[in-house]
């Protein structure tokens, strides 16, 4: 198992805002896949990032032809020709969890491997049982940066599932201003640039220190289920303050790290239609270059949700409706996917074009992409979606097409994914969904 | 309304006003059920909650934060979700900004800053000033004094920043952000003493459920003053919160939850085919709906049942053409009274419910007739199952319009099981399409938009609507999502006798939504708490 380095020591800045400088690592040594540069022997940063989009794909227009090394991509998968070497797609794996509502039993199935909760008399209780594998993987790889986690949506109205536990979500950002904002505003540093010297750092955190208290003492008073709630409120506390501590210490040095042009403060509606694809690359670009600026290891990125009846430039239905009630082939439905197909891969190539080291941002990341169904307008758990970009340092493999005809569990796949981030998990799922292996074809 | 005067002149001579409730118990033989509640839980202010409050604590005109945590509904409400939601890691840096961004404003602002701060600060510390703003402020965010250790917490907080930042103000505005970040604030804290609301818990209880806010000043001092426990103390506290201004916020909240209102921020609609579709429509559709329920509910103090049969709206420019009627008002909004020629009466006749149970294009007879089962006559119906193919086929000359379309949801006994309970109702709604423009005809065939609901017939949605007005779970229903709503959380089973004797109560009053209300405040299912678990 490959460890992660702890590079920065949490330093309890003094009152009055001395800045606190420590000398840190050559982070550029650290990012090379082969794991010698670095003297001090620790493992490198991987890195992970999911790609979501709603209401499934067309299978039939979505599987590679051929195999292994040996494969071409389809039509719904055309756009990733730039990065086909970069990708691996998984075929012919099924959802075996339980299929109760349509779209949101995939989608806690197919991030969590276990059922959708539901009530007692069968109503659905609209909430995950389990976090979700982004973070899930982000309490493993997470505590080392400024954000254990960022979570980005794109089509407006975008709720994304990123769980922590039952009712205990992370709201996508979905304004790219205000991700520019949050990642790379005021207290941002650029690398070469000094910790921050403001008094007001430590006033903000005797705040936050004042709030922990009062979160502990009513935690005393409430019931179980309320005490998870003020225990996650208590978490985020915790992390803003430390946030702010590590503020004061320098910047990540890293070479590809810039601060980043600021986003249109707003993305108007063009002839009735939101705009996707440019708010789209404005949010992947911010994304790219927090990661590059290491501030967060673990992203979740809501191209759009399960159910969402947004209008794709020129289609003539909502998505979801498309799916429905586009007859035959269902052009229109194809017309989508393929959009959304072509800004996945405008997100994996912007990723491998950050150099890090003698490799690649990529290089060192695993990004997931898939979806709650397949078909769409069955709510198929059968052939689901699913794309790998990144080797994760040599993890998983790339440039291949995998097929399975027995209809495998895709908890193989996150199994995989979770352990190419050097984390030593026995299963993934639970119940029908559980498993205890990974995907070994795809793994190195 | 029947009035039974012999009761009131006896309570007149035993010296206690008799409340309407008093009446109807007496005239109905209405028995006061005993309820069993669930444990009482933490609810997180809503998004419109947050802002009520802190324009209550700061005033008007501040810039408010752009982003917050996101309300999210659970069994229909997001009353209930909010009793489940926590704060997230993004949440708490959104609060912070808020908190800091919100006190800021107020302190740079000479005017502002002189209605929270009653006295002048002696010096760089000056404890007594800073304990007289704190605990003011600290008593109306968090709905009870603070205790000692919490504000000595606080005036600490205080009097670092001051002596840090060198200025008296510097230590109001962390210690009053410090509030501002509380989970006392953030959350509603109403856990109940094991048996019933405290006081204090009382009046937060019921300025979130009348004015979707926290209390004034007054109703925390008939809190302190124990009156809230007191059938007199608490009525007196509902009808004069009945009576202010914010009532209306309080009336608006519960219907924008109730009908899903919010929905109208996000609406899509096809522009190419719907040449009147622009992003102001969503907002107008909503706040058309609004204004008939405030003029229901305050205005008229009239009956629930007319929202649904009601000629009478109020529109601005944007709807009146589409609803091809002439606008009543060059600016801004107008009362107008439609006849059968628009085709539509109702708040379902309004764009509000007819585009948003619809689809970006189309029409939908099963989005219209799950609303009016699932949100006004509370029947549950199970979403389809999964593995079926659920298109609807294109219009063709055999089947023109959406009727035929659908026929096999309700040929197919696997389909009929549940869209019997929808399509009917929807497909009544026909003659509105999928914005909610009035017409005869689709694909060059007569919309035919008959029915019946549950053994009453109609010709079309004019009639429709008296069927659900005049239908006899419409009236239970709407007091279930007011139990639910004021509660936080979905009725339980040793509620549903509140539910039956509050039922009976707003069928006897004529279906009048502020006795419901009252009627609701007043029993136990509100006031009593069960226990910690």
């Amino acid at each position: 198992m490959k460890k992660t380095i702890s590079r920065r020591t949490v330093l309890r800045g003094m009152l009055g805002g001395a800045a606190v400088s420590v000398g840190l690592p050559p982070l550029e040594a650290m990012f090379n896949c082969s794991g010698t540069a670095y003297a001090a022997g620790g493992g490198l940063p991987l890195r992970f990032g999911l790609f979501f989009w709603g209401n499934g794909n067309l299978p039939e227009r979505w599987t590679p032809t051929g195999e292994g090394a040996d494969w071409s991509l389809s039509e719904q998968l055309m756009p990733l020709a730039a990065v086909k070497d970069l990708i691996t797609v998984v075929s012919g794996m099924s959802l075996h969890t339980d299929n109760i509502f349509p779209h949101t039993s995939g989608s806690a199935g197919i991030l969590t491997g276990c059922n959708l909760l539901s009530y007692e008399d069968g109503r659905e209780d609209g909430t995950f049982a389990l976090p979700s594998i982004d973070q899930l993987i982000a309490s493993y790889i997470g505590g080392d940066t400024i954000y254990r986690s960022l979570e980005t949506g794109v089509l407006p109205g975008t709720d994304g599932n990123s769980y922590n536990g039952p009712n205990n979500k992370n709201p996508p950002e979905l304004s790219p201003h205000a991700f520019y904002e949050r990642i790379f505003g005021a207290s941002f540093r650029e690398p070469g640039e000094e910790g921050v010297v403001d008094p007001s750092i430590a006033l903000r955190r005797s705040v936050l220190d004042a709030v922990m208290g009062d979160i502990q003492r009513l935690d005393t008073r409430v019931g179980a289920a309320d005490k998870a709630r003020l225990d996650q409120h208590f978490t985020g506390v915790r992390e803003l303050e430390l946030r702010l501590a590590r503020l004061q210490e320098d910047p990540p040095n890293l070479a590809s790290c810039l601060r980043p042009e600021a986003p249109s403060l707003t993305f108007p509606e063009v002839d009735g239609r939101h705009p996707i694809r440019d708010i789209h690359r404005a949010m992947a670009d911010l994304l790219v270059m927090a990661v590059a600026c290491d501030q967060t290891r673990v992203f979740s990125h809501w191209f759009s949700d399960p159910l969402n009846n947004k209008l794709f430039p020129e289609a003539t239905m909502g998505h979801h409706s498309l799916t429905h009630d586009e007859p035959g082939e269902q052009p229109e439905v194809n017309m989508v996917t393929t959009f959304i197909m072509g800004e996945l891969a405008y997100l994996i190539e912007q990723l491998s074009l950050v150099p890090e080291g003698d490799e690649t941002l990529l290089d060192h990341m695993l990004v997931l992409a898939t979806s709650e169904t397949s078909r769409g307008q069955t709510h198929s758990f059968e052939e689901m979606p699913l794309v790998l970009a990144g080797g994760a340092c040599g993890s998983i493999r790339q440039g291949i097409h995998h097929r399975s005809y027995t209809a495998d569990n895709t908890s193989h796949v996150m199994l995989s994914a979770v352990r190419a981030m050097g984390i030593s998990a026995p299963n993934f799922g639970v119940d029908g969904g559980e498993v205890s292996d990974g995907l070994s074809e795809i793994e190195i | 309304m029947r009035r039974s005067l012999a009761l009131i002149l006896t309570m007149a001579v035993a010296c206690e006003k008799p409340t309407p409730m008093d009446v109807v118990d007496v005239d109905l033989d209405r028995v006061v059920p005993d309820v069993v509640l669930p444990s009482p839980t933490l609810r997180r202010l809503t998004r419109d909650q947050y802002t009520n409050a802190v324009v209550d604590l700061l005033g008007e005109g501040l810039v408010l934060p752009s982003s917050l945590e996101p309300d999210e509904a659970t069994d229909g409400l997001q009353a209930i979700g909010s009793a489940l939601t926590t704060i997230s890691p993004r949440g708490v840096e959104q609060y912070e900004a808020a908190a800091f961004g919100l006190v800021g404003q107020v302190l740079d602002d000479e005017v502002r800053r002189e209605e929270l701060v009653p006295c002048t600060p002696e010096g760089l510390i000056d404890a007594v000033c800073t304990e007289t703003v704190v605990a003011a402020f600290g008593r109306r965010a968090w709905r009870r004094p603070l205790e000692e250790e919490e504000l000595d917490t606080l005036l600490d907080v205080a009097s670092q920043a001051a002596t840090v930042l060198e200025d008296f103000d510097s230590g109001l505005l962390y210690a009053l952000a410090a509030v501002l970040q509380s989970p006392h604030f953030l959350f509603r804290v109403e856990l109940g003493d094991g048996e019933q609301f405290t006081d204090f818990e009382m009046a937060s209880r019921l300025s979130f459920l009348l004015w979707n806010s926290i209390p004034d000043d007054e109703l925390l001092d008939a809190a302190e003053a124990g009156e809230l426990l007191d059938d007199a103390g608490l009525m007196f506290q509902v009808e004069r919160m009945m009576s202010d201004p914010r009532f209306e916020e309080g009336i608006r909240a519960f219907f924008t939850d109730t009908w899903g209102l919010y929905e109208l921020d996000e609406l899509t609609k096809d522009p190419t085919v719907f040449t009147h579709m622009s992003p102001e429509v969503g907002h107008s559709a909503r706040e058309e709906t609004l204004l008939n329920v405030v003029h229901n509910v305050l205005e008229d103090d009239g009956d629930y049942r007319d929202l649904f049969t009601s000629t009478r709206t109020f529109l601005d420019r944007k709807l009146a053409s589409i609803y091809s009627v002439r606008a009543p008002a060059r600016e801004g909004f107008g009362e107008a009274v439609l006849d059968a020629s628009a085709g539509r009466r109702g708040v379902l006749g309004h764009v509000s419910f007819l585009a948003l149970q619809s689809h970006p294009v189309n029409s939908s007879a099963t989005l219209r007739g799950r609303f009016v089962r699932e949100v006004l006559l509370c029947q549950y119906i199970p979403p389809p199952p999964s593995d079926v193919d659920t298109s609807i086929p294109e219009p063709s000359a055999s089947a023109p319009t959406l009727r035929e379309r659908v026929a096999v949801h309700l040929e197919d006994p696997y389909c009929s099981s549940c869209h019997s309970m929808m399509d009917p109702i929807g497909l009544g709604f026909e003659q509105f399409d999928g914005l909610g423009h009035f017409r005869t005809m689709e694909e060059g065939a007569v919309i035919d938009a008959s029915g019946e609901l549950d053994g009453s017939g109609f010709v079309d949605a004019w009639g429709l609507v008296d069927r659900i007005a005049s239908h006899e779970r419409l009236g239970p229903c709407l007091v279930r999502t007011a139990l639910g709503y004021a509660s936080g959380h979905s009725v339980t089973e040793g509620e549903e006798a509140a539910v039956d004797y509050l039922a009976e109560g707003f069928t006897y009053m004529d279906h009048r939504i502020q006795f419901l209300l009252t009627d609701m405040i007043m029993s136990d299912a509100f006031r009593m708490a069960g226990e910690v678990e």
